[in-house]
């Protein structure tokens, strides 16, 4: 099946609104929710289907004009069936956000099966004054059968241009039948990848705060060439991890301290 | 640099391909000052949490280093720029190799070294790709990035595109080497035995590289990447990267 979410925000009297919505199942979007206050909506992205099986492929279009505010939330995780007929699946995401247009997208989690192939490509394409948070997880599998890193292929791919600029080219490239995934210097004993990606010329992190390390888990944070952040997880504990991503997530909590 | 043209252009002469090869050589030399002695691009954190003790792990984080970060991040900038005629898709790709650069002090590294390496090689050598390339990092339009800069100058001395991957490849690997042993440390005789158990894996991680596009880049290393991110908080610290 092939998921298509077209969605839209404008402001209207000062209000961010979602101003057109086209959806073509499994994917849907929750009506718009104003959580927090009037200038931020918050909508949920639901998926019906249960998860991509081979051959599958969502594509979000996500346009935001000058002035708006919103927050979008995967329902949940998504889930990556077993590649059987040979097909990959795949998630294509477009965003624009226009002049002081601010994006949150909050906590992508993606869960390859065993055997599974998937590739999500997220593009971004922002103005000088726009900001954009991306929050991210990457399981190794269903850990609770067992499977770590039993995957075919898990290939994710964000990047974000301002006009000519680039400022983030990440991709995760997994391939572990022929990678080396479980040595120090890739994954080591860790299961869990995680990035949080601040792009908010007012956003100024307190950098030691996001640096420690333990054998469970470990976090580090770098700025980007201009401005904005990437901290990056590698971890065992998840909770810990969306414990910290929360904290980061929360824009107050983010600033200078 | 009239001769060094046509040496480098003289494809049929054994003798001139000989020659050649000595520029490169040259370049290599761990005494040519485009201060890769100073960087360990994250090695050094592994290197402090005793992960790197003995030659036997070095080899294998080197090998990992070579197969899972060079052979999937620079490895392929040497080639695309190789491999790219026109100007403004060249610029988008050193854009890109700098934005994929995510630990701070290993982006610094890149560019550190690359203008280095400009400083040094343009006024000893006949290469206008790279005299153009540093009209633009002096106006402040490209950064200058190594794999970008070493790839025009091989291009330029007319190497082949398997000769100027392996070649850097090999001064990615043979520099943290030299810099293992003096961190570490190891005995020189260590560092060698590294060094010749190392050469067949550049050797497929070329091979490798070769099939590759950038499509295929990737930031797998995740473990490399934090080390790198980490480094600046070390206590003590013999590396600038």
């Amino acid at each position: 099946m092939d998921g298509k979410l077209d969605l839209h925000f404008a402001l209207r009297n000062q209000k961010t609104i979602m101003k057109d919505v086209y959806y073509q199942p499994p994917l849907k979007a929750s009506r718009g929710l104003y959580v927090d206050n009037p200038d931020d909506i918050t909508v949920y992205l639901m998926e019906s289907s249960g998860g991509l099986v081979a051959g599958d492929t969502n594509a979000y279009r996500i346009r935001l004009d000058e002035g708006t505010n919103v927050t979008l939330h995967p329902q949940a995780a998504t889930k990556v069936y077993p590649a059987y007929n040979g097909k990959a699946s795949k998630q294509e995401v477009h965003i624009e956000l226009a002049e002081q247009a601010c994006l949150t997208w909050k906590r992508e989690e993606v869960i390859p099966f065993a055997e599974s192939e998937f590739h999500s490509h997220t593009t971004v394409k922002m103005k000088n004054g726009s900001s954009f948070y991306w929050e991210e997880i990457l399981y190794p599998g269903r850990e609770k059968r067992g499977e770590r890193f039993t995957f075919d292929t898990c290939h994710t791919q964000l990047e974000v241009w301002m006009e000519e600029d680039c400022l983030v080219y990440d991709g995760l490239r997994f391939k572990p039948s022929v990678q080396d995934v479980k040595q120090f210097g890739v994954m080591g004993d860790y299961h869990y990848i995680a990035s949080v990606w601040i792009i908010d010329r007012e956003i100024e992190l307190n950098e030691e705060k996001w640096n420690h390390s333990s054998t469970d888990h470990q976090v580090s944070i770098s700025r980007l060439r201009d401005y904005g952040y990437l901290v990056r997880f590698l971890s065992n504990d998840l909770p810990r991890v969306k414990k910290e991503m929360d904290q980061l997530g929360n824009k107050e909590a983010g600033t200078k301290e | 640099m009239k001769r060094q043209k046509e040496d480098s252009q003289n494809h049929l002469s054994t003798e001139g391909i000989n020659t050649k090869f000595l520029y490169l050589m040259h370049i290599h030399d761990s005494a040519f000052p485009i201060g890769t002695y100073t960087h360990s691009f994250g090695m050094e954190t592994f290197i402090q949490e005793e992960l790197i003790r003995t030659k036997d792990d070095l080899f294998h984080f080197l090998q990992v280093y070579l197969r899972e970060n060079v052979a999937y991040t620079d490895g392929i900038f040497v080639k695309e720029s190789y491999q790219e005629e026109d100007l403004a898709a060249l610029i988008r790709l050193e854009k890109i190799c700098d934005a994929s650069k995510n630990a701070e002090e290993t982006r610094e590294a890149s560019s550190m070294i690359g203008k280095q390496f400009v400083k040094a090689v343009l006024p000893v050598s006949d290469t206008p790709s790279l005299e153009k390339w540093n009209k633009l990092v002096q106006d402040k339009k490209v950064i200058a990035h190594f794999p970008i800069v070493y790839s025009l100058y091989a291009k330029d001395l007319v190497f082949d595109l398997y000769t100027t991957v392996l070649t850097f490849l090999y001064s990615s690997t043979v520099g943290l080497v030299h810099n293992a042993v003096r961190a570490i440390p190891l005995g020189q005789k260590a560092g060698i035995e590294v060094i010749h158990r190392l050469i067949p894996e550049m050797e497929k991680a070329t091979l490798n590289v070769l099939d590759r596009d950038l499509s295929d880049l990737s930031n797998h290393a995740v473990g490399l990447e934090l080390a790198s991110m980490q480094h600046k908080y070390l206590r003590s610290r013999l590396f600038i990267s």
